[in-house]
């Protein structure tokens, strides 16, 4: 088990930042992945232990439906992606939560299944919410085509050309998945039984590794399809080309409340990112390797930078300030080092100056990337195991109690809940699919079944309803009484050895942007290339640029 | 292969076995139980410590799911009147399991929490084999078991999660008084498999669950989406 937490690390000299700069929505949603995601603790995990992967079943028609089976072979356990390909007429696509029917549909097995495995997913991987899986499996998820993209790249392929670069580089997927789901879901496995294994230990590590055998099925389809088509004329994907195509995901409001809802992991994501950042500022040297290496992530940062695109005006403005802060960093870079005693903790600051916060959690990406020596070892920290109903000290002061509250959550007594647009909306779940949504307070219905995500109101309410308790009586005697502060007070205790637990903005605003909760979560994913769809619909890029499974045998890119 | 598309306007999960053992995860458990406690009334907090004991009966050989349903449809609402070696319901009717092992656990190391002595008497408890996880918890920060009697039996509790006794006899209780105490010898407990839930309790649970939920509509369905063609 492991809750690292900040204040269990060692001090390094120059300190972590404040909560109240760092949890700011503004900020966490300019968010870039860093060698900390999830998806690159992943692929070092497969490098370095030499994971082998292969294909034992492919069963799939020349219409492109069946089934096939990706293992991945570790030191101690193996996994299997099971996927099951379909043939979906247009009309019932759809990314929503909503949708019935999908054009791929998996699950990631533990261990090697059988054939009665197979009948037995096959039963009810295709139906997904509708289905039954088991402890067997780890995920579940489904994924749609990019229809234009697939039928450009099947044509090409088939006829015995490359496809268009311009056209592979302006989606980047051939398919996005719609939900990926873990930990219990449906019958899955739940976590607390796997959590011990060290590679499932970390964040998300069964959904990313779904993930990415996924993209080895979307490359390996649309070349059978091709093949198909045009017979011994069909070319193969150029690996030039195959390495650019990552797996899309497309997400909604299912997203944002997940890191509302799990205060201790978000705290310890953002820790660990911290203290990353804290321990390379503190760094006296820059060695010429180093320099090498953040001169190469600069490179990749501005070829990234380029071949994303979005038509949202949010983020068109977004991409004009991460560009333009690019541009400033490679031109103080041409001095870097430079003679400052700490010259990591000299860029940061300068940064921090000069630069929009697109910019500057660009920096920050870049500034851990040459120092995996220094900082990988974090990741085995930003996991938790989360008690459905993590205990309360209940022999604690009101006193006590009271004071943590006013220095943990400052930011949301200052908030005046009077003024309506700061009480706008309000999240709820829907009955359709249960799919979290978020609500006008004034025009819609549906407020009195609000969920408790408002942190920053709820907390208001608590710190009235504890006016006029006396200083020495316990936390219980007022639990007791007040048992509608009881959600709220777990909150407060567990933010109070977790600085970083809560987004410190009012989730209920008017002028809030989910989708900033979501990329945050989506760049501790490893995502690139957000794209919104609205301000509460994206889509991103996984893996592109990694390496695929069946080319990385044994720990070597071949 | 069936592509029959599912029901869309089908709202939450479905069991399509009711009535038969259905195996869910420890966590749908405790998602379903949360939600279903809240849909019946119960403050978020509350409903996290039903979640919290229903997983935890589960996980330890006993239908929780099925307890916790019979208390949220019977719906003992009182909460304690504490006091040291006593503690009474605050109104007619019996205890709130829920509510009183949430309040066993918030006052474990306080005075009125204290099992010392003579003990301590918790009168009318409504479903009191739900005590048991939070008795669990309190056991593992004493760090002693806690042996519980109530007419006609006896339990023991143990930190680690061990429990042992007369456990039918609890599970059959509706209502009883409790006397706990200290316990430090070892329980015997015979590593007990974690149990199955009952369809039909299932959906009535998923019923009260669906209470959280708020009725679709044209413009919430429309507000949630991607406002782009997902055919491109």
């Amino acid at each position: 088990m492991t809750d690292t937490t900040a204040s269990q690390l060692e001090a390094p000299a120059i300190g972590l930042r404040p909560p109240e700069t760092v949890m700011r929505l503004a900020r966490m949603g300019s968010a870039h992945p860093t060698r900390l995601s999830f998806l690159r603790v992943l692929l070092r995990r497969m490098r370095d232990e030499g994971w082998r992967f292969d294909r034992p079943v492919w069963e799939i028609d020349g219409k492109g439906v069946g089934r096939a089976v990706y293992r991945a072979v570790g030191p101690v356990r193996t996994y299997s992606l099971v996927a099951f390909a379909h043939d979906l007429p247009d009309a019932m696509r759809s990314d929503r939560v909503i949708a019935t029917a999908w054009d791929a549909t998996f699950a990631l097995f533990d261990g090697t299944p059988t054939a009665a495995d197979l009948d037995r997913l096959q039963a009810n991987v295709p139906l997904q919410e509708a289905g039954r899986i088991s402890a067997r499996e780890l995920s579940l998820s489904r994924a749609n085509r990019s229809v234009r993209l697939w039928a450009h790249v099947v044509e090409s392929l088939a006829a015995g050309r490359q496809p268009d670069p311009a056209e592979i580089d302006a989606v980047g997927y051939l398919m996005r998945t719609t939900a990926v789901y873990g930990s219990g879901k449906f019958g899955a496995a739940d976590r607390r039984d796997i959590a011990e294994r060290p590679e499932l230990q970390g964040p998300f590590q069964a959904e990313m590794l779904s993930v990415w055998l996924t993209r080895q099925f979307t490359v390996d389809i649309v070349e059978h399809l091709a093949a198909a088509k045009g017979g011994d004329q069909a070319a193969r994907l150029a690996p030039e080309i195959k390495r650019r195509l990552g797996v899309g995901n497309s997400t909604g409001l299912g997203m944002a409340p997940f890191l509302v809802r799990h205060p201790l992991l978000l705290n310890n994501w953002m820790a660990m990112r911290e203290a990353a950042l804290a321990r390379v500022r503190a760094l006296t040297g820059v060695g010429a390797q180093a320099i090498e290496r953040l001169r190469h992530a600069y490179a990749q940062a501005c070829e990234n930078a380029e071949s994303w695109h979005s038509d949202h005006p949010i983020q068109i403005a977004k991409l004009r300030d991460l560009r333009d802060d690019l541009a400033r960093i490679g031109a103080r870079l041409q001095s870097f080092p430079g003679d400052a005693a700490h010259p990591w903790d000299a860029l940061w600051r300068w940064g921090e100056e000069t630069l929009t916060l697109e910019g500057q959690e660009m920096l920050f990406a870049l500034l851990i990337e040459p120092h995996g020596d220094l900082v990988d070892d974090l990741a085995a920290g930003m996991s938790a195991e989360e008690d459905p109903a993590h205990p309360i000290n209940g022999a604690m002061s009101v006193a006590s109690f009271r004071a943590i509250l006013a220095q943990r959550y400052a930011w949301a007594l200052a908030i005046d809940f009077d003024r309506p647009e700061n009480a706008a909306r309000f999240w709820y779940v829907s009955e359709e699919k249960l799919e979290p949504r978020l609500g006008e307070r004034a025009t819609e219905a549906g407020a009195e079944r609000e969920q408790p995500l408002c942190t920053a109101r709820l907390v208001a309410e608590l710190h009235a309803a504890l006016a006029g308790w006396p200083d020495q009586r316990p936390l219980a005697a007022f639990l007791l009484a007040h048992p509608e502060h009881r959600y709220m007070a777990r909150r407060v205790q567990i933010a109070a050895d977790h600085p970083y637990a809560e987004v410190q903005d009012n989730l209920i605003a008017a002028d809030m942007l989910p989708i900033d909760l979501m990329r945050c979560k989506l760049a501790f994913f490893g995502a690139s290339h957000f794209d919104p769809r609205s301000d509460k619909w994206v889509r991103i890029s996984l893996f592109q640029g990694a390496p695929y499974p069946l080319d990385m045998q044994g720990g070597a890119a071949q | 292969m069936t592509l029959e598309p599912n029901d869309p306007t089908a709202s939450g999960p479905s069991f399509p076995d009711a009535g038969a053992a259905v195996v869910l995860s420890r966590n749908e458990i405790e998602s379903l139980c949360a939600k279903a406690a809240r849909g019946a009334g119960i403050s978020w907090g509350d409903a996290e410590e039903a979640g919290f004991a229903a997983g935890w009966l589960h996980a330890h050989g006993l239908d929780g799911s099925s307890v916790l349903l019979t208390h949220l449809e019977t719906g003992a609402a009182n909460r304690p009147i504490v006091g040291q070696g006593h503690w009474r319901p605050a109104g007619a009717g019996p205890l709130c399991p829920i509510a009183t092992g949430a309040t066993l656990s918030d006052y474990c190391t306080l005075p009125e929490g204290a099992l010392g002595g003579g003990g301590l008497t918790v009168e009318a408890v409504a479903s009191p084999v739900l005590l048991l996880p939070f008795l669990s918890r309190n056991a593992t920060r004493l760090g002693h078991g806690i042996a519980v009697s109530f007419p006609g039996g006896a339990v023991i509790v143990e930190g680690a999660g061990a429990i042992a006794g007369d456990l039918g006899l609890l599970v059959a209780q509706g209502t009883a008084t409790l006397l706990m105490k200290p316990c430090t010898s070892a329980a015997a407990a015979p590593h007990r498999a974690p149990a199955g839930c009952v369809g039909t309790v299932l959906a009535r649970l998923n019923r009260l669950a669906m209470q959280t939920t708020v009725p679709p509509s044209d413009r919430s369905r429309g507000d949630a989406g991607s406002g782009t063609d997902d055919n491109d």
